[in-house]
């Protein structure tokens, strides 16, 4: 286990060490949050509620969705791309070190930092413009959401791993990863609550894994779901994060071979 | 007691093949036909405990894959490997733990950080004790001369530092097997043979075994008693690199001296003219006719000074890689 502590610990001097590229992504990340604020707050106009939320859980919807990029969706996918490419990654398999668990605790890293500086940011935004927050009533809410985090930050992972394995076959897996990317922010409910798109469109979305990573988390949260519908939103994460596991490590294992038959 | 056992170790890749232009990748996209390489065909060696051994061939010989078998990256297609008492393949930590793979053109350094925060990975990694650690890290430390280059952001390092640095993260757990793939390349001269020296030095106090594979002769002569030979996946030639000399050496060196500028034409039927600037020359005969051609040497030319020499190590290898 200390392996992969100290491995936590060295990724996060390298995060820290990278201050331009982290200033970088945290300036997108308040573009996209004070935007996303100012047209809330000009779509709801005087109006107390919108689609079901009120005005307070819609503001908090914005900024909680600041946090849950932070933490859910920060990851490593662009270095395992180029571990995999360069063939670095030979020297982490002839050490008596699990891959996974190592590119975990990297990413365990990177989600500490994004974390707390989503924090910051949130609690500024509060501070300037004094934005509503909206706090969860019961105590078991909390705890809900931690749980549901957790999983949906798993499921982000094995799925990064498995989009970026494709860098095994292809060197043109960045492509592959980016759109992943993007698609992934926009399905999960990053740019806006799900519930504004066509009813169609939200029951096919239902069917995959993706408005289990931001949107109903959020919803957990903002007690727009009772506590039995919460549990039945964990156990269906769960479900999808045993399936996306097994298709990581399938994936990966294929890969290796593959990785390996390639020559020199 | 022999450290690696390797019987009948064969891989053969299969890559897709296509026919040139579109029309090619179109068909491929439907009928895949597959060509087979055998990049290591049934080669069987062994190694024993403290032998420092090195492994030559041309590019794409199949150094590069017999040693990434060894090293357990690989799976072969046929035969066995017992390195150390563990089949490498299977990836057990307790193999893991007993041995390193240095590449000379990958590294396992953090980039933007100091190589000892790598170090102090590989310290967990390894399950190293506090005492353990520091006293293998303060002689790496001492025989590298890395003193300080260790608070150094890796990407700062010069290429000879990286590389001393390299090594030092490869070698804090004492492995007991030393795999060195290109431990030189792209290196000056001179820390060329400071990485010589240093492997050498580390082989005679640890008794590690090393099997190092260069395409740079100068390693091999300095470093290796044993070489092995490999070419096309077959394993040509297996012994103490004297031997090699003895064996498919077919000519001497004569080198001379003249009082008077001498023309190429008058060496001509002497030998094989490899150099002549006037005043020296370099001859290449026959073993069975040097002290003939030598005593004709010195009854038809003005010569000052003469010397019969071995033919180099890396002509007579480069000449078993073309004739091969």
């Amino acid at each position: 286990m200390r392996k992969y502590l100290v491995s936590y610990t060295i990724a996060l001097q390298q995060v820290l060490q990278r201050r331009s590229s982290l200033l970088m992504d945290r300036v997108g990340g308040i573009a996209v949050i004070v935007s996303l604020y100012y047209f809330w707050m000009t779509l709801l106009g005087g109006k107390d509620s919108f689609l079901g939320y009120s005005r307070e859980q819609m503001l908090s919807y914005v900024l909680a969705m600041n946090v849950l990029r932070s933490f859910v969706f920060t990851g490593r996918g662009w270095e395992l791309v180029g571990d995999i490419s360069s063939g670095r990654i030979s020297s982490y398999l002839v050490r008596p070190i699990s891959y996974h668990g190592y590119a975990l605790a990297l990413d365990l890293a990177q989600k500490t930092v994004h974390l707390g500086a989503s924090f910051l940011e949130v609690g500024l935004l509060v501070l300037i413009v004094k934005a509503p927050v909206y706090l969860p009533h019961a105590w078991t809410t909390w705890l809900l959401f931690a749980v549901s985090v957790a999983l949906s930050s798993l499921i982000f992972f094995f799925l990064e791993f498995i989009v970026s394995s494709l860098a095994f076959w292809t060197s043109e897996s960045g492509g592959p990863l980016f759109c992943f990317e993007l698609f992934l922010q926009f399905a999960a409910g990053t740019f806006f609550p799900l519930d504004v798109l066509p009813a169609a469109l939200r029951q096919v979305l239902q069917l995959t894994p993706f408005p289990y990573m931001v949107f109903l988390p959020i919803n957990i949260y903002l007690e727009r779901v009772g506590a039995g519908e919460a549990l039945g939103i964990l156990a269906v994460q769960g479900a999808w994060l045993a399936a996306i596991v097994w298709a990581a490590l399938s994936v990966w294992k294929v890969g290796l071979r593959n990785y390996a038959a390639e020559g020199g | 007691m022999a450290s690696l056992e390797v019987r009948g170790l064969t891989k053969v890749y299969r890559s897709p093949e296509k026919d040139p232009g579109l029309s090619g990748a179109l068909a491929s996209l439907f009928h895949r036909r597959f060509r087979e390489t055998r990049a290591v065909d049934a080669i069987s060696f062994d190694i024993a405990e403290g032998e420092l051994v090195g492994f030559l061939g041309v590019n794409g010989a199949g150094k590069t894959t017999t040693l990434k078998m060894l090293s357990g990256l690989l799976t072969p297609t046929s035969g066995s490997a017992d390195v150390l008492g563990h089949t490498p393949w299977r990836r057990e930590g307790a193999f893991q733990r007993q041995f390193s793979l240095v590449m000379g053109q990958r590294s396992q350094l953090w980039w933007e950080l100091p190589a000892q925060e790598t170090f102090r990975l590989n310290q967990v990694i390894y399950g190293l004790s506090e005492a353990d650690y520091r006293r293998n890290l303060g002689e790496l430390v001492d025989l590298l001369e890395l003193e300080e280059c260790l608070s150094v952001p890796v990407k700062k390092l010069s290429l000879g530092q990286r590389m001393r640095a390299e090594l030092a993260a490869a070698l804090l757990h004492r492995p007991k097997l030393l795999l060195l793939d290109e431990p030189t390349l792209g290196l000056d001269v001179v820390m060329q043979k400071k990485v010589r020296e240093f492997i050498r030095e580390y082989n005679r106090r640890t008794k590690a075994t090393i099997v190092l594979t260069s395409h740079n002769m100068d390693d091999v002569v300095a470093l290796c008693p044993r070489v092995l030979i490999i070419e096309r996946g077959a394993l040509l030639y297996d012994g103490p690199l004297g031997e090699l000399v003895a064996e498919y050496a077919d000519h001497k060196v004569i080198r001379a001296v003249f009082e008077r500028p001498v023309t190429a034409a008058e060496l001509a039927p002497l030998g094989k003219v490899i150099e002549a600037d006037g005043l020296h020359a370099v001859l290449e005969v026959p073993r069975a006719q040097v002290s003939k051609m030598a005593a004709e040497l010195l009854r038809a030319l003005p010569v000052v000074d003469l010397t019969i020499e071995e033919a180099a190590i890396d002509d007579i290898v480069r000449k078993i890689f073309t004739h091969a």
